[in-house]
This record gives structure tokens, sequence and C-alpha cells, in this order.
């Protein structure tokens, strides 16, 4: 019985850290993006090279290299492994319909890009400053 | 001796991805990336030459491709791209690199961009896209619906697109559209200029000519359901020689149909096609041989794949290709539905071994081995023996991109 509740709660911590992992990841964009809040779909749309816009307007998305909030995004938007989500853009990239999107190596590199360049839409851990960038909400 | 040169494969192409990453570099404001991709690939047949290679005894590893491609967006609408891509496969590609792509894109809306030069040709699921190893789960793709002995015939042509995607009212999901019109140019080195040269002795110097055509498909309200279809027409002409003489083909009708769909669910994908080439044309025209070939060639397949972890994707397929064949000499009927079929079912597993590398093992197991006027895997130059009715095959890929 007490090997049955200590398992149950380790199950039950993992749930929670889960919970708390996905809430660490915010999509931010550069104040000229006029939509605050977007449909889930919209996003992975724009993430995937499907679509270059939000809300009428054009997007360009910015990826992460790697790491946690990277990790995060992938899961909880767009359903890929890191490996199948490169592996789409390059399909497009070999085949002339797109460019692959510019990828930086800091949470604070994606703000500082964001920040600069009209259309830009990335992601970020919750934890990082984002100054003179809008977040936005996702549906 | 195989064995020990596919281990070597891909330990070295492991090794080299390990320093592989996409290029930037700038000409003057502007960024300009660069991006490769290569495979190296393995076939053993238990019987019949496949694929204009000798496949049978020890098999064979004279099936290799690559391609370098450079691109810039110059601005948010608009964006510079080329590709060079060469392939060596038994008989076929001879390492000729040729101008795979390149294109001005200019996307004014998302629902209308314009895409001019050498477009790469949006058929059905993968045309487009076959050549690329890392994003697809199979080795070879189902041949009924993409021979790769016929790549160079559908692969792109010269001209312009109008491609757009719009959202449709009422949550009915998005239509993607892509319409062309050009000219088609095949390589010398590819499966039908070789089919005509290993068989007959005709020598040809052009096969192309104008295409036309267009794509629609809709990602359906069902969440990652996709359905589409695809239609070419062209009008070709090809010029060559035979025993001496001009030798010529001129297309009377000729028109490609293909219907396809795709539902993806967490780790699973499936997918279907159904590919129907209509061919009618007065070949060896201007000669006393001169004949109305009216062929009728219909493929299909069923496929799908599970991801069972990071490393390793399981795949399989089962595909079938017909090939109703007619024809006429001097008004008299020479041909008719001599019909071919070839039955293949196909077991995958693909191994990614990094960002960069992947790693395929393959069987295919078919029945039926069609060799009628028209290319399709089995070549008579490479089975002079004749072809016996079924053909097992083990293929290992391995492919590098980055």
């Amino acid at each position: 019985m007490k090997k049955f509740l200590s398992v149950l709660l380790l199950a039950a911590s993992a749930s929670i850290f889960v919970v708390q992992a996905k809430a660490q990841v915010i999509v931010i964009a550069n104040p000229s993006v006029k939509a605050s809040e977007v449909s889930k779909n919209d996003l992975k749309d724009v993430f995937t090279g499907a679509s270059t816009s939000l809300g009428g307007a054009n997007v360009v998305p910015i990826l992460l290299k790697a790491g946690t909030a990277h990790e995060e995004f992938l899961q909880a938007y767009i359903g890929k492994n890191d490996t199948a989500y490169r592996a789409g853009w390059r399909s497009l990239v070999f085949s002339g319909q797109g460019t692959m999107p510019k990828s930086l190596d800091t949470d604070s590199a994606v703000v500082e890009f964001v920040a600069h360049n009209a259309g830009a839409v990335g992601y970020i851990g919750r934890a990082t400053l984002h100054e003179g960038v809008k977040v936005l909400t996702i549906k | 001796m195989y064995s020990k040169r596919i281990a070597s494969g891909i330990i070295a192409a492991f090794i080299i991805s390990a320093g592989l990453h996409a290029q930037e570099f700038k000409i003057g404001k502007y960024e300009v990336q660069a991006h490769g991709f290569g495979t190296q690939g393995y076939i053993k047949t238990n019987d019949n030459n496949w694929l204009t290679m000798q496949t049978s005894g020890s098999g064979s590893g004279v099936f290799t491709d690559a391609g370098f491609n450079l691109s810039s967006q110059f601005t948010n609408k608009f964006r510079v791209a080329a590709q060079v891509y060469s392939r060596k496969l038994g008989a076929l590609g001879d390492w000729h690199p040729q101008l795979d792509w390149g294109i001005a894109d200019y996307k004014v809306k998302p629902w209308l961009g314009f895409r001019g030069g050498k477009v790469k040709t949006v058929l059905g699921l993968y045309n487009d896209v076959q050549d690329l190893d890392f994003a697809n789960t199979y080795a070879l793709l189902p041949q009924s619906v993409y021979p790769i002995d016929m790549r160079d015939a559908m692969i792109a042509h010269e001209g312009g697109d109008i491609y757009g995607r719009a959202k449709l009212p009422r949550n009915l999901g998005a239509i993607a559209y892509d319409a062309y019109g050009g000219r088609r140019s095949d390589s010398m080195s590819s499966g039908y200029p070789y089919e005509l040269k290993s068989s007959i002795a005709a020598y040809l110097t052009h096969y192309g000519g104008p295409v036309y055509g267009g794509d629609l498909r809709w990602n359906t309200p069902v969440k990652n359901l996709k359905l589409g279809m695809s239609r070419q027409n062209e009008q070709i002409t090809a010029a060559g020689t035979y025993q001496g003489a001009p030798y010529a083909e001129s297309s009377r009708h000729d028109w490609t149909n293909q219907y396809y769909g795709q539902y993806t669910a967490n780790r699973w994908h499936a997918e279907s096609e159904y590919k129907r080439y209509y061919r009618d044309q007065i070949v060896m025209s201007g000669t006393p041989a001169a004949f109305d070939v009216d062929q009728d060639i219909r493929g299909w397949y069923v496929g799908g794949g599970f991801t069972v972890n990071k490393w390793l994707e399981g795949g399989s397929y089962f595909s079938h290709y017909r090939d109703f064949f007619g024809g006429t000499l001097a008004g008299i009927i020479t041909y008719a539905d001599a019909a071919t079929k070839d039955l293949a079912k196909v077991v995958t597993a693909k191994f990614t071994l990094n960002r960069f590398t992947t790693v395929k093992v393959e069987g295919h197991f078919m029945d039926g081995a069609p060799n009628e006027f028209y290319p399709a895997g089995f070549y008579a130059a490479e089975n002079p023996q004749g072809l016996a009715p079924t053909t097992n095959a083990f293929v290992v890929r391995t492919g590098l991109s980055f």
C-alpha cells in the first residue's frame, strides 16, 4: 500500500511539473504585429511555414536553436520533436518553397531580434525579460 | 564486401554529420543561406536486376545523389533561390550536374504568390520533395506513383507558378493551390531515353515540351486530414536518330491526374495516392514503323508509418502498378490491352541518428515485372535472360542533410 501511494505521489508530482513546464514558454511578437491573440492552429501554420500571416499581416518566425523553451514550444504548439520539425523546414528549403527561419542561441537574443524587426514572432522562457515586445495570447 | 562498405558509409555519414551546419553569410546587406543533402544507397535483389543497376548477385551501390542550394530572402515578400542536383543511379544520371530548380518568388499576400524560373512541379504529396530522403519514411517511395528511374520526367518545369493559401469560412479548413505553365525538358540520362537506347537503339537528343497544370489541396476541418488532387497536361516532342535516320515522337493527348489523402495523428501517419498517366503519342513518326501508342498507366498505393521514438520509425506500403498498352501500326491494332502489373509489398525501418543523418533499411516483395515499352523499373538491357515473375529486394539508404 505504501509503495502504491509513493508511486501515486510521484506520478502526481510529475504531472504538476509537466503542467508547470508547459506554462514556462511564452510567444512574443514585434509591436507592429496587430494581433494580440492567435489560435494554436494559426501559430502552428506560421512556425511550420504553411502560412506567413497572423491577423492579416505578414510575420516572420524566429526560432531558438535548442533548450527547454524550444522543446516545450515544439511539444505544446507543433506536436513534433526537433529533428522532425527541422526536417519539415528543410523540405520547404530543398523544394524551393521557403527559407529556413533564423535560429538564435538564447532567449534574450530572440527578444532583442523580435523587438527590432517588424513582423517578427518568437518564443522564449517566461522568466526571460521581454521589454519592447508584446506577448501573444494563445487561444 | 558490400556489407563492409555499407557499415563504413553509415559510420562516415555519422562522423561527417557531427560537423554539419547550415551556413549563412552576407552578400552586401543580404543574408544568404546554404543547404545541402546527399544519399548513398545499396540494393540487393534475389533475381531480376532493378532500376538499371546490377542488383542481383552481390547487389549494387551505384545509387547516389546530392543537392546543394543557396537562397536569400531579400524582403518579407521577395526571395531568390537555386539548387544544383546530381545523381548516379545504375546507368542513369551519370553525375551530370543540373540546375534542379532556380526561382524568384514574390508573395503579394498569403493567398497570392508568384514564382518564376525553373520551378519544382507540385504533383501529389511527394513529387516536389521526392529527393528528400530525410523527410520521407521510405528509402524508395512507392514506385507505382513515384518511379525513381523516371524522376526527371516530372520533377520541374521552366516557367511560372501562381500559388497561395486561404482559410475557408465557417471553419471548413484551408485550401492551398498552385497553378503553373511552362516547358518540360528531360535529361538524356533519364529512364525513357535509356529505355529507347537500350531496347531498340534509338538515340534521343531532345525530349520535352509545353506543360501546364495545377494542384489543389484541402486541409479539412478534420484535424490533420489533408485531401488533394493534381493535374498535368503536356505536349511532348522528341527528336533523335534511329538506324541512321531521324527519329521523332509527338503527343496527341498526354495528361496525368493524381488524387491523394494523408492523415497524421500523434506518432502515426497514413497516406494514399492514385495516379493515372494517359499517353497518346505518335512514336517513330516519319518512318515506316510509325505507330500510335495508346497507353494508360495507373498506379496507387496505401501506406503509413509509426514513430516509435526519436531514433526509430517503422513504415509499410502496398503499391500497385498497371500499364494498359494499346497501339496501331498502319491502322492495324498491334497491341491491345497488353496489361502488365506489379504489386509491391514494402516494409521499412528508418533510423534517425541525429538531426542530420538517417539510415533506412527496407524490404520489397514484388509480384510482377512490367517492361512494356515504357520504363517501370525493370529494363531489358540489364535482364537479357528475360524477367522472372517475382523480385525480392533489400534496400539500405543513408542520407545526410544540413
